[in-house]
């Protein structure tokens, strides 16, 4: 059942500036909605409108189905039942103590004396605060003064209630509380919606999760869908939720069991593999514990990657020399990272070597490459935590361009060859034009081109 | 943080007697302390409400005197200005300065030690009050004395966001003072300048987004105040009567005597 629902709202600030442009959402009865989006890309206005503070310029908001009205009866039933939690709960607590403030909305509704008394002191032990009471806000921290935000809304007995980035400014325990404390709200019925630009919050948490960006709703869908599509994570300026990250490359290095999308950490390690365990005849003189090397395989042996390196740990040895080997894969072929260097950019060597140099994936790094990236119409892949992706990818036997500038070269040289010299595994990392050395390089790729195109001839 | 006299009256364990009692103290030693016209009286009363203030509102000593300390000082320099220029009768103590003659005189001297032992048992009595009750707790003594609503509602609000606005001036003072905008007179005054300013500017969105969260909670002109009862006790009767009484006899018995 939908209990609020926009229509094609538009709204613009007096100056003129665009703050919603066409956004239509439906908030169903006693979910738990997230929406997402970067800074400024007008989730604060979307709420304000949702509890009538903001009258829309077009379209309409509705509650329970109903057309909302601007006038002051009908304004203080929507807002009775709209409740909103400020970001900065400076902005919400103004009383001098903390059982006034949470008295603030029961005595607006005008409840009896005895009623705002029970009220309150139900709510103040609902959220845990009840021993403060008489204290001032401002003798309380962040996490406190958060809960007692809520607590002044919760007391209106609203059946939605709006929270504008909850965990800004908290520390991780004051912010556990507060999630808790929605989690049970949204257990007894209340419709909670929050916005935040933490994806992994709003993975975890959240029902259905809408996507917001430039004023607009460009995304909506149930967490597992949206945070999958990468096309839509990056236009809205947001990055995957770390644990899908994880899993991502678990799966990719076969660890997990097929398709899975694990919430949480126990949702991850559920669908972790067992180990791959196999018959093998070995020598006489293999002990249990002992690493044997089965040597390469590829074809329908080579399970994820065309050739395979596979070792065993014996784990049993069964007479007849027969032993139970648990089976490690690693891919031999290791991708390479080439680091391309925009303080001597030459559009035209850079289109030529990614048409032509066999690039798999192209990230850049700090703004002013991003720039030059977006101006030169190259399509970056990768476009947030771009040299630990990166190293990923070639551990996947990918070859990753890093296109970026300045210190970050150095930067990136050098977290990877430290990840090379840790890892023992060696990816080739190169900058291929270092010092503004583009000729000689441009001259070997155009070489490299030459002989790319007179193979395709020879093949013609 | 720093520590304010209202941290001190919330945590102070005489935060739990009853209002109108802790005013009525208040109030007897003003009106007592002023009316005398021996020192006796006044020093008495700020020696009771010192010990008052220090054992049982537990109150740090160190901290009570340092505050006692800033309208001492200025009394003091009054009364020694007092003791020159005012009063008649025999001359105790005198010199010229390029053939004019400077003399404390009795009559000088007495008028200078009553002002001052009136205004440090004035003084007294205020920090009684004010370290032992929060801003909090007046406001229903306000309501309870008719004050418009209007004017309780809006001194609640600004005591709110004293504090906020506090922290805010500090957070930025201490912005400026990290990239050295108080190295020199003319950068403090800039600076001084720069941080009122954007004060009053956060002070100005500050009340649009307190109209909107307010409106939100369907605000409609009405703010509760916290209202407890709190019982007088009869011991609390007892020392109250016990300190009047004495207050009381020693005004009647000292009324004519001057320290010299």
């Amino acid at each position: 059942m939908t209990i609020l629902e926009t229509r094609d709202l538009v709204y613009s600030y007096p100056d003129g500036t665009i703050a919603l442009d066409n956004v239509s959402v439906r908030i169903d009865l006693g979910k738990k909605i997230a929406f997402v989006g970067r800074n400024g890309s007008g989730k604060s206005t979307l709420f304000l409108t949702l509890n009538g503070t903001l009258v829309p310029k077009k379209g309409e908001v509705l509650f329970h189905g109903e057309p909302v009205k601007y006038d002051a009866k009908s304004l203080r039933e929507l807002r009775k039942n709209v409740g909103i939690v400020f970001q900065n709960s400076d902005d919400q607590l103004f009383a001098p103590s903390i059982y006034q403030d949470v008295a603030f909305g029961p005595t607006n509704l005008g409840y009896s004396k005895e009623k705002i008394n029970s009220v309150v002191q139900s709510t103040l032990d609902y959220v845990g605060l009840n021993p403060l009471k008489r204290k001032p806000p401002h003798h309380l921290s962040g996490g406190q003064k958060k809960r007692v935000a809520i607590a002044g809304i919760v007391a209106m007995e609203p059946e939605v209630i709006i929270l504008d980035e909850p965990l800004s400014n908290l520390d991780p325990v004051g912010a556990d509380e507060v999630m808790d404390l929605l989690n049970e709200l949204n257990y007894f019925g209340k419709t909670i919606i929050i916005s935040t630009h933490d994806v992994d919050l709003a993975y975890r948490w959240a029902d259905y999760v809408f996507i917001m960006t430039n004023h607009q709703m460009i995304g909506e869908g149930i967490p597992e869908d949206i945070f999958r599509n990468e096309e839509l994570l990056q236009k809205a300026y947001l990055r995957k939720p770390q644990i899908l990250e994880v899993h991502e490359e678990l799966r990719r290095r076969s660890l997990v069991k097929a398709n899975g999308c694990p919430k949480d950490i126990p949702g991850l390690v559920r669908i972790l593999k067992e180990p791959e365990l196999m018959w093998v005849k070995v020598s006489p003189d293999v002990k249990v514990g002992d690493s044997v090397n089965l040597g390469l395989l590829h074809g329908e042996f080579a399970l994820t990657y065309p050739m395979e390196a596979v070792n065993g740990r014996v784990l049993h040895i069964h007479e007849d020399c027969m032993a139970i080997v648990e089976l490690s894969r690693h891919y031999v072929r290791a991708g390479s990272i080439m680091i391309y260097d925009t303080d001597h950019h030459d559009a035209g060597f850079l289109e030529l070597f990614i048409a032509h140099g066999d690039v798999d994936t192209v990230g850049a790094m700090g703004k002013r490459s991003k720039l030059i990236a977006e101006r030169d119409n190259i399509h970056l892949d990768i476009t947030s935590g771009v040299i630990d992706r990166s190293i990923l990818n070639a551990l996947c036997g990918q070859r990753c361009l890093i296109i970026t500038h300045g210190g970050m070269i150095y930067h990136a040289f050098e977290r990877i060859t430290q990840y090379i010299e840790e890892s023992g595994i060696n990816i080739h990392v190169d900058i291929i034009n270092e010092n503004g050395d583009i000729s000689t390089l441009a001259t070997a790729c155009t070489g490299q081109v030459s002989c790319v195109q007179s193979s395709e001839e020879h093949s013609v | 943080m720093t520590q304010i006299l209202d941290d001190y009256a919330l945590n102070s364990p005489l935060r739990e007697k009853n209002n109108w009692l802790k005013i009525a103290i208040t109030a007897f030693g003003i009106l007592v302390g002023v009316s005398s016209n021996s020192p006796v009286t006044p020093f008495i009363i700020a020696l009771c409400m010192s010990i008052a203030t220090i054992h049982f509102s537990k109150v740090p000593a160190k901290f009570y005197f340092k505050i006692l300390a800033a309208p001492a000082g200025f009394v003091m320099v009054s009364a020694v200005i007092i003791a020159f220029f005012s009063g008649a009768g025999s001359e105790v103590f005198g010199f010229d300065i390029l053939s004019h003659r400077f003399a404390v005189t009795i009559g000088g001297l007495n008028m200078a030690f009553l002002v001052l032992a009136r205004t440090i048992s004035g003084m007294s009595c205020l920090f009684f009050l004010s370290l032992s009750t929060p801003m909090i707790e007046l406001f229903s003594v306000l309501k309870a004395t008719r004050f418009p609503d209007s004017f309780i509602e809006i001194s609640m609000m600004m005591y709110r966001y004293i504090f906020v606005f506090m922290e805010v001036a500090m957070g930025i003072k201490y912005a400026q003072t990290v990239r050295l905008g108080y190295k020199d007179f003319r950068t403090s005054f800039r600076s001084m300048g720069m941080l009122g300013t954007s004060l009053f500017i956060r002070a100005w969105e500050q009340g649009e987004k307190l109209y909107i969260s307010m409106n939100s909670r369907c605000y409609d002109g009405r703010l509760i105040l916290l209202e407890e009862d709190r019982p007088i006790k009869r011991s609390e009767v007892a020392l109250t009567s016990a300190y009047f009484i004495i207050v009381l006899v020693v005004f009647y018995s000292t009324r004519n005597i001057l320290l010299i």
